[in-house]
């Protein structure tokens, strides 16, 4: 059931400092941010990436911290917040729903596009896909393109796991362990057979337990997570914001970029490149097939 | 968070194995793959039993982790006192007060009690408010999420390294609680329900646990260090048993990785267009430079070597570790906690200096009391870090890379130490204040001490006032002159660390000495230390082809190229050191490849250190010798491709 009020968790409402350069009446720009593994620490990245908006647009900007991907997509559909920062699939579902648009895809290595991954422990003995037939498994969430959907359809793709087949026909246990860092030392320590993440998760382990893990299949490139603004914000606005993430890959600014997730940079994009995470999702019944992206 | 975050380097071995074993959050990655930092409960708890363990008990840093205002986002402001409110609600326990007793009768097996229950209600109580938001699946997310950040205190390594299997069974627990939540989905799509009874299940063994092992009382009776185990492993004997090393942890907070940016190391061999790999004893003693295995527990295996509070000769202005450093880039080595027979009982960290230059500047030690720079390396091998007596050669082939440290070229320094043309003008003004004699000085002038044609320095020890003697009538407070050449990038200064900058140093001599200086004065004399100070690169630049993984697989292969000589002398004790030294820093390193499809071939070069290892433990020298060549051609083979 699509909830039409927006839930707001009451973590926090930044509004940022008085703005010498904002017109007094000036309509505030307000971002949503989604959790990720640690919502206090997002809470002082709005506080800074606000001052920064403020200072590059001349205008008050605010930012909420919302309770998920729902609510933040539920803001931009009432008005409530103007921009947001998702991965591809919550972004297609938004798109798809209200008609969000994509404003500027992440940069990670230099590519906008990076991959799911099948994480071993090197002695389990595990060398393919098949050997993992009656093991546990753990993703990271189950509405995450890289650490769920990509490397769940890896599966599919080799013929081990229809599309449409329940999970535990082929693993004898299938955890959400509720972020990257969480599944993949899962792995590492030993908890789980293997995890299904995004590539860069094994950067989370330390050294000597990266040493312990490897991966032995990786699923088709995905686009990466988005920035992205609610249907119907002004073109102008749009583009000012717009400019101001792409300052961000200026050396003089970047260090701002771990105050909106880390990415290395922001570059263009259109809706068109997230087309395969709208085909996946529609394959996996998450979009509805009577809709078009 | 990057990430480590913080910047991978040579000698960084040292620093990418501490970060791990330190648990400490570090630098940053791609938004995908952030890294959890620690929750300020868990964080303080465990600063706290650190600091409980040294002696003398630092007790006003106990009381200031759970009284003293947050700075963590999210957390501003509030005082760990008030986060553990909601773990009232579990039993009724005050856990604040009882803390606060605990510290205020400086009783710390009462604090173990209080603090660890009141950590272990503290899950409690998410996990319980987890159970009453099951319709909700976004907020018991949240709550389950929080219980396990609490809940790392107990974990990870102290509860893997008491019991493995119970570690891993309540991992598999965490799992359980995380994936019966359910899911909200997005916009309803992809949302599941929670599972109440795999839930309840879940939840209800990890409360067990921490109710048998962590809620119950324990004081100290017959407790050494204090450490976060369950209840029903014997202390003493996890730390007799083997494991103490998998133990030895810093707490969070701790930053032991290389400083961010790497400074420039500049050898005088290199200067002169040799290769480190023909200078056997250079080689050999820039590995053990590198090190941990030169020490003693905890240094050992916490990967602290000579290069981690010395990165890359100079200094390491990052350095922390919560009770021991009184600042970033300072460090008591004479406390309890690196070698409890050599704790001089004084809360004394001091600033880490500069090694440059190191064979223009004895005495050694910052109250110069070591002539002999061999002397004062044995002492801080085996006094202040607890390691066995080193062998000659060891000791001999340290000195004999250390005294390749050069300064950094400056661009404003002529040979006999006066400014050059090139200088600011502020500068030049200054300089003739430094060579000034005032009157607060007793007719001395700052180049009195800091002598410009002796690298300035004069090889004395003085009391300038910078500290306070140790006992009435003591005449201790004595330091020796530091050389001012690259002192721009070595701050804080004094040997306390006490001033942020050259200019806080001018300005303490103005007002300790009276110097009346004007204000423009001030400006020039800050100029001119600021100009002798420069150097042309001070810090490495890294780029495509010089990564900080290149940089360590460099550092790394010509520590290998001993072997040229050690193998044919069938030297095993000194093979073997250097063996145990690369042979496990490759395998770290690797996660510091930039390029990360080489980490097989980082793998592969492993193996084979392993292999010379086995061989020439085993007294095989034919074999040692033919897998080095294997070894070699590996590196041959790989070498240019590591990055």
């Amino acid at each position: 059931m699509i909830r039409r009020t927006a839930l707001f968790l009451t973590i926090a409402l930044f509004c940022c400092a008085a703005l010498p350069a904002a017109p007094p009446d000036a309509k505030p720009l307000v971002l949503a941010f989604v959790p990720q593994e640690n919502p206090e620490k997002l809470i002082g990245d709005v506080d800074a990436i606000c001052a920064y908006l403020e200072s590059e647009l001349g205008l008050p900007v605010k930012g909420y911290v919302t309770l998920d991907h729902t609510a933040a997509i539920e803001a931009l559909r009432n008005g409530d917040a103007d921009v947001s920062f998702m991965g591809g699939l919550p972004y297609v579902l938004a798109h798809n729903e209200i008609g969000a648009q994509v404003v500027l895809a992440e940069v990670y290595r230099g590519s906008p596009t990076y991959r799911g991954r099948i994480f071993v422990r090197k002695d389990s003995g595990i060398k393919t896909l098949a050997d993992l037939r009656g093991k546990s498994i753990a993703f990271a969430d189950p509405i995450s393109e890289s650490g769920f959907l990509y490397p769940r359809d890896i599966f599919a793709r080799e013929g081990l796991l229809p599309r449409d087949a329940d999970l535990k026909s082929f693993f004898s246990t299938v955890y959400f362990a509720g972020g990257y860092q969480q599944a993949i030392q899962a792995v590492a320590n030993g908890f789980v057979d293997a995890a299904g993440v995004s590539q860069f998760a094994d950067l989370l382990l330390r050294p000597e337990e990266l040493a312990e893990v490897t991966w032995i299949a990786e699923s088709d490139l995905i686009p990466s997570h988005v920035v992205v603004a609610r249907k119907g914000l002004d073109p102008e606005r749009l583009a000012a914001f717009k400019r101001a993430m792409l300052k961000l890959n200026q050396p003089d600014y970047r260090h701002l970029l771990k105050h909106v997730y880390s990415p290395d940079g922001y570059v263009e994009t259109s809706h068109q490149a997230y087309a395969p995470v709208e085909e996946l999702a529609r394959a996996y019944g998450l979009l509805r097939t009577d809709r078009g992206g | 968070m990057k990430t480590a975050k913080s910047t991978p380097s040579p000698g960084l071995v040292a620093g990418l194995l501490i970060a791990g074993l330190m648990l400490a959050a570090t630098g940053g990655v791609a938004h995908i793959v952030n890294e959890e930092p620690w929750h300020p409960v868990p964080a303080a708890y465990l600063r706290s039993l650190f600091y409980a363990n040294l002696k003398p008990i630092p007790w006003h840093r106990i009381a200031s982790e759970y009284d003293a205002p947050l700075r963590e986002p999210g957390f501003a402001g509030k005082t760990v006192y008030e986060l553990l409110a909601p773990a009232q609600a579990v039993a009724g326990i005050d856990h604040a007060a009882a803390i606060r007793r605990a510290i205020a009768e400086r009783d710390r097996g009462a604090l173990y009690d209080a603090s660890t229950r009141a950590v272990a209600q503290l899950v409690r109580s998410h996990l319980e408010r987890a159970a009453a938001a099951l319709d909700r699946p976004a907020v018991a997310r949240s709550e389950v999420l929080a219980a396990q950040r609490i809940y790392r205190a107990f974990a990870d390594p102290y509860l893997e390294a008491a019991a493995p299997e119970v570690y891993r069974h309540l991992g598999r627990t965490w799992l359980e609680l995380t994936s019966s939540i359910g899911s909200p989905g997005v916009l309803g799509a992809g949302a599941t329900p929670p599972e109440r009874q795999r839930f309840a299940r879940a939840s209800s063994e990890v409360l067990a646990f921490l109710r048998d092992n962590y809620e119950v009382a324990r004081g100290d009776a017959g407790r050494g260090r204090l450490m976060p185990l369950p209840a029903a492993v014997d202390c003493g004997a996890i730390e007799n048993d083997g494991v103490a090393g998998r133990l030895a942890v810093l707490p969070p907070g701790s930053n032991v990785n290389d400083q961010d940016p790497l400074p420039l190391l500049r050898l005088n061999f290199e200067a002169r267009g040799h290769d480190e790999r023909d200078l056997f004893m250079v080689a050999y003693g820039d590995m053990v430079f590198d090190s941990p295995r030169i020490f003693g527990e905890p240094a050992r295996s916490l990967g602290i070597a000579c290069s981690t509070c010395h990165n890359r000769s100079d200094v390491n202005r990052d350095f922390f570790i919560p009770g021991l450093s009184h600042k970033a880039g300072s460090v008591d080595v004479d406390g309890e906690y690196f070698n409890p027979r050599f704790n001089d009982q004084r809360d004394d960290p001091l600033d880490i200096p500069t090694l440059r230059g190191l064979r223009f500047t004895a005495p050694y030690g910052r109250d110069g009391r070591f002539a002999s720079l061999r002397d004062f390396v044995r002492n801080v091998i085996v006094n202040e870090f607890g390691g066995p007596e080193p062998t000659p050669l060891v000791l001999d082939a340290l000195v004999a890379y250390l005294l390749e440290f050069d300064w950094l070229p400056s661009p404003y320094l002529l040979p006999d130490g006066r400014l050059n043309d090139r200088a600011p003008e502020a500068a030049r003004r200054g300089e003739a204040l430094f060579n000034k004699p005032f009157p607060g000085l007793g007719g001395r002038a700052c180049a009195t001490c800091h002598v410009p044609s002796a690298n300035f320095i004069d090889r004395q020890v003085h009391d300038v006032g910078s500290g306070d003697p140790s006992a009435p009538g003591a005449r201790d407070s004595f330091f020796d002159t530091p050389t001012l050449i690259n002192v721009k990038y070595t701050a804080p200064y004094f040997h306390d660390g006490s001033l942020e900058t050259l200019r806080d140093v001018v300005e303490w001599f103005d007002d300790k000495h009276r110097l009346q200086l004007t204000p423009q004065e001030v400006d020039d004399l800050t100029a001119y230390l600021e100009a002798v100070g420069e150097a042309e690169e001070p810090y490495e630049v890294f780029d495509d082809e010089n990564t900080p993984f290149a940089l360590a697989w460099a550092e790394l292969s010509t520590f290998l190229s001993t072997l040229d000589t050690l193998i044919p002398a069938r030297d095993a004790t000194h093979a073997l050191l250097l063996l145990d030294t690369v042979g496990p820093d490759l395998r770290l390193d690797a996660s510091a490849a930039q390029d990360r499809s080489v980490i097989p071939k980082v793998y592969e070069i492993a193996d084979a250190v392993a292999a010379i290892r086995a061989a020439i433990a085993a007294g095989d020298w034919p074999a040692a010798a033919a897998r080095y060549e294997n070894y070699k051609s590996l590196a041959e083979l790989y070498g240019p491709s590591l990055r």
